[in-house]
């Protein structure tokens, strides 16, 4: 059975501009996930692979090649339209948290839902707060909540719209070990309740070793 | 566990002390950029103070220190219209060095060309003080000898200008020629006249003007007598052997206390209200430096954190930021300072020039250090409210996620808000009338409560609310932040409220003034109309269709010396009518009612021929409560008399048409040495000019005072004083700009974080955008109408209180408010939710991996 995949990236480059001229970050790469997949991104500081993530959840656009994230071009995508896609169908979850301050962790989970006109998502969120083990934390703040308490709010929120697609950036880089793996655990456990597709970076090679497969970028180019 | 409050580091003093000197040349080596609004707010408020207060005491010390220049000595004497007798004249004499001066109006001619001028003669000796400063240089009684056999006359550079004429023209005077000698620049007792000037000066010997013929029976001629007394002489024993001289007449005598008073009070007045302005700008700037610098903290956190771990004590990480912020306010203080030292010196060299004051910039130097100190306090004050809780700061805390919340210490609290208010105070007392000035800040100070309580109540009611959609959501968590709300309804309103009341204000005065222009005032006053002539000059007006509406009555003066038998300065009952009694009053007789609308009681009939009958104008009454049978003791001509009150008038002010504080009935003055005063109103501009020429072929005694010039440079007056309360306005909406900008400086790193958390999970542009402009809004619709409210109330206080017209804030004060609402709440909106989106490639991926 044939399925269409659910990032197909070909010939992909990204430059930033500098004042002593565009700086190349990617340089032609490609990449195809598939649904339900889960694909771990290594390299080296620098190599490009953040710069990866914001191309596929449309928060860049490449400067070069076609991008396409569950049937839309993003190449041609307008900004609306790729804001639209991010809302319904991708989960971003970082290293830093990148939660609202000034919410509780209820309502930055249930974030996703309102925007997407969903204003029972209450619910729903505070469920999937009880999913990641913060059940009992739904009223704090982020500034009350530890490193691994808010990554879960974080993850909560990625998941709470049930996306096809969730893209990682070192979601474990900034806990301790122990923290780390529990919180990688319920990625992985959420993954294959939702059959979402995850490209997740990491920098922890058992954590590579857990995903569908590995692919490794240096200087802007697949490695291996 | 580390106390804070412990500093006892074990290291000694001199080593602390390098250590703190090096951490501070690395910061500054490093730049202050990020303390460049607080500057900013620093240096607006310091230019705002420093202009007023420099301007004012700059004025103020300038008359007090002249005070005896300006009088022209120790002590004048003046009577009007008769000279004092000789043996008068020598018992002056005989108690100090005497000079003589005669003041009266006339007419210059060159050619065709006629020009109202204030003509002075003025004796050798003049002047007894200061010095008078002729474009040549040379000495005033060389350029006033007799010339190719005319006499010579010193004129002010305008007259030169006017008749684009030189030195060496002819100019007459009367009948007399004169040759230009010289031209004006200082004439030292200028305002020892405190009349309204309708020409340029022209300055002659006494005894030319004595002898051409300026001088006739019935003209209103000023005599000045001015005395110097020996050093060593008591100057009150002095004024008392000069007084006895001529004990119970109509003379007036002052001192250089009097004559630096009278134009003082107004300037006391513009100072005041001028310094209110100064007042908010003060509140403004304090509160734009206060989020400033609490903006640099919070974006320090990590930086203090690290400098803790590294071991850094609470006091050295205090002390460092106190003179990162101390160097930086002193860079605002010395910059604003400087930028209204030069805007000062400047105007001042302009107001010196036209008032003949003469100003020194080391004046400069008293004012300056009076508003250094306020502002040091002032930002003392804000400094310690925006670093308080640094030492406290958890290293730990701040480490772990980059944001910490600055906990400060009550005590701190309580000396910022102790020192702010001190400042506020310093400012208030400084100014020349604390209470006026007293009332402005403290209705700020109310202002900003109210606006506090307004934020407090948004805040309650974004509480209150349970929205379920995104941008309601969002909007409700903006608003959660009552200190932050607060701040920004303070930061807005304030300045809302400020230029709200000044627009007010200056439209009420310039509606007042402008309104009684237009079809009151006459085109052409006619002075020192002989009493054979008046006759002839009604026929000739009456044959003349073009010519109409004219007014004609005898001019004299009088001083009132008693009221019902009291002294005059014990009868009154306003001090703010007092000059009533300062000096000679304008005074006429009439026999027919002169159509002024009558108060109180009724006029004699046209043939009495009695004793006196009074008929005082509505301020004489105010200033005694006169009714009809109070008797009024008064000096004309030197004769006193004693006579009842049948009548209280109402006369309309500023209408150019001669009006008089006191009528009385014919006998016995019609017979008295007197001018008349004529005034008409022409149809067109040509049927003046053609009946001016023709006065000065046939009545060249006449002296005619073209009004319409004198209206278009009172219109002048009024466009400047419009200009510049705008640019005070302007000066009050930069300052707000500024601190508005400050307070959003404040929160836009909370505002950046989580506008990228609302990128991430979907959130567009336009969304975040919308969501912060209804938080926006709210606040700027809050601020706009509570400090546009209050900005009326303090407007309209203002109008009537301190300048007293009518009330008329015109329609662009309704507007304002609202319009710097909306733009205040678009700008915050801009800056807080546009301006926290990243911007430019890479910038996001930079900002997510941070």
């Amino acid at each position: 059975m044939s399925s269409v995949p659910v990032i197909s990236l070909q010939k992909v480059m990204l430059s930033y501009p500098a004042p002593e001229g565009e700086v190349p970050v990617l340089r032609g790469i490609d990449i195809t996930v598939e649904p339900g997949e889960i694909v771990a991104v290594t390299g080296p500081s620098g190599s490009g692979k953040s710069s990866l993530i914001a191309i596929i959840g449309g928060l860049e656009r490449a400067t070069g090649g076609a991008v396409t994230v569950l049937g839309s071009d993003l190449m041609q995508a307008s900004e609306a339209e790729r804001t639209a896609l991010r809302r319904r169908d991708i989960g971003i979850v970082f290293q830093s948290y990148h939660l609202v301050p000034a919410m509780t962790a209820l309502q930055n989970a249930a974030l996703p839902l309102m925007l997407s006109g969903n204003l029972d998502g209450t619910k729903q969120a505070q469920q999937m707060l009880e999913r990641v083990g913060l059940g009992h934390r739904v009223t704090h703040r982020p500034a009350a909540l530890s490193g691994g308490e808010q990554q879960r709010v974080a993850i909560a929120r990625a998941f709470v719209a049930r996306p096809g697609l969730i893209l990682a950036d070192e979601p474990t880089g900034n806990l301790d070990q122990e923290t780390g793996i529990d919180v990688a655990e319920t990625m992985f456990s959420l993954v294959h309740e939702t059959g979402a597709a995850m490209l997740m970076v990491t920098h922890d090679r058992s954590m590579a070793e857990k995903c569908d497969r590995t692919i490794a970028i240096d200087a802007g180019l697949i490695a291996a | 566990m580390q106390n804070n409050s412990h500093d006892d580091t074990g290291i000694p003093f001199a080593v602390r002390t390098r250590i703190l000197r090096g951490l501070l040349s690395a910061e500054l080596a490093a730049g202050i950029y990020g303390l460049r609004l607080f500057i900013a707010c620093v240096t607006i408020a310091t230019v705002m103070m420093g202009a007023v207060w420099m301007m004012g005491d700059g004025l103020s010390r300038s008359l007090s220190d002249s005070g005896t220049t300006l009088l022209g000595g120790d002590v004048a004497v003046t009577v009007v219209n008769v000279p004092l007798d000789d043996e008068v004249v020598d018992g002056l004499a005989g108690t100090g060095t005497l000079s003589r001066v005669a003041e009266l109006r006339s007419s210059a001619v060159i050619g065709d060309a006629r020009l109202p001028v204030e003509v002075k003669g003025v004796d050798e000796a003049y002047p007894l003080n200061g010095v008078v400063r002729l474009t040549s240089g040379q000495d005033l009684n060389a350029a006033l000898q007799t010339r190719d056999g005319r006499p010579a006359v010193v004129v002010e550079p305008g007259l030169l200008r006017r008749f684009s004429a030189g030195v060496g023209d002819v100019i007459r005077l009367g009948d007399q020629e004169f040759v230009i000698s010289d031209s004006l620049l200082i004439e030292p007792d200028r305002l020892s006249a405190g009349r309204f000037m309708v020409g340029p000066r022209v300055l002659m010997r006494l005894d030319v003007l004595t002898q051409t013929g300026l001088i006739q029976r019935g003209s209103i001629v000023d005599f000045r007598y001015r005395l110097d007394f020996a050093p060593e002489t008591s100057l009150d024993a002095a004024i008392e052997a000069v007084a006895a001289l001529r004990p119970e007449t109509g003379w007036e005598l002052e001192t250089p206390r009097d004559a630096g008073d009278r134009v003082r009070r107004t300037v006391d007045r513009t100072t005041t209200f001028l310094g209110m302005a100064g007042i908010v700008a003060l509140a403004i700037g304090l509160t734009g430096a206060w989020a400033s610098a609490r903006a640099w903290v919070s974006r320090r956190v990590r930086t203090i954190a690290l400098y803790r771990l590294s071991g850094a004590t609470p006091a050295v990480v205090g002390s460092l930021h106190a003179a990162i912020i101390a160097i930086a306010s002193s860079l605002g203080v010395v910059l604003g300072l400087g930028l209204a030292a030069v805007g000062t010196a400047f105007l001042m060299q302009i107001v010196s020039a036209q008032l003949h004051l003469v100003w020194s910039p080391v004046s400069l130097v008293d004012p300056t250090l009076q508003v250094a100190w306020i502002l040091v306090l002032g930002i003392t004050g804000t400094s310690i409210l925006a670093l308080a809780g640094t030492g406290r700061l958890s290293p730990g805390a701040a480490m772990r996620s980059g944001e910490a919340d600055l906990q400060p210490d009550n005590r701190q609290l309580g000396l910022g808000l102790a020192l702010i208010g001190l400042a506020m105070a310093g400012a208030t007392f400084s100014l020349p009338v604390p209470s006026l000035a007293g009332i402005a800040a403290g209705g700020l100070c109310l202002v900003a409560l109210v606006l506090t309580g307004g934020g407090w109540l948004l805040a309650r009611l974004a509480v209150s609310r349970q929205p379920r959609g995104f941008i309601g959501v969002v909007v409700r968590q903006g608003l959660l932040n009552t200190n932050a709300v607060a701040m920004r309804a303070v930061s807005i309103g304030i300045g809302i409220a400020g230029i709200t009341a000044i627009v007010a204000a200056q439209n009420s005065l310039e509606q007042g003034m402008r309104a009684e222009l237009p079809d009151r005032i006459p085109d052409l006053v006619l002075i020192d109309v002989q009493p054979d002539q008046v006759e002839g000059l009604k026929t000739r007006i009456a044959e003349n269709p073009a010519l109409g509406d004219l007014q004609a009555n005898p001019f004299m003066r009088m001083t009132l010396t008693a009221v019902n038998g009291v002294p005059a300065e014990e009868a009154l009952l306003r001090e703010d009518k007092s000059w009533v009694i300062e000096g000679d009053r304008s005074f006429s007789w009439t026999a027919e009612p002169t159509g002024a609308e009558l108060l109180a009681g009724d006029w004699w009939a046209p043939d009495y021929d009695g004793p006196p009958l009074l008929s005082p104008e509505e301020d004489l009454q105010e200033a005694f409560d006169l009714k009809p049978g109070d008797k009024l003791t008064y000096s004309v001509l030197g004769r006193s008399f004693t006579s009842e009150v049948v009548n209280i008038r109402k006369e309309y002010h500023r209408t150019f048409r001669p009006e008089y504080l006191l009528m009385a009935s014919p006998d016995p003055f019609r017979d008295a040495p007197q001018s008349w005063i004529m005034s008409l109103q022409g149809e067109t501009d040509d049927a003046v000019d053609a009946f001016i020429n023709d006065l000065a072929k046939s009545y060249p005694n006449i002296t005619s005072i073209d009004i319409r010039t004198l209206v278009a440079q009172v219109t002048e007056v009024i466009s400047g004083a419009v200009l510049a309360s705008l640019l005070v306005a302007l000066t009050l909406l930069v300052a707000g700009g500024l601190s508005l900008a400050a307070v959003i400086a404040a929160e836009v790193d909370a505002r950046r974080r989580e506008a990228l958390a609302f990128t991430l999970i979907g959130a567009s542009r336009s969304e975040i955008a919308l969501a912060r402009l209804c938080e926006a809004a709210a606040i700027g619709g809050i601020a706009a109408v509570l400090g546009g409210v209050a900005g009326w109330i303090g407007g309209y206080w203002a109008v009537e209180q301190a300048l007293r017209v009518a009330w008329t804030p015109g329609l662009l004060a309704a507007i304002l408010p609202l319009l710097l609402g909306l733009v205040a709440a678009l700008a915050a909106a801009v800056a807080g939710a546009l301006g926290a989106f990243p911007k430019g490639r890479g910038q996001i991926v930079r900002q997510l991996s941070a």
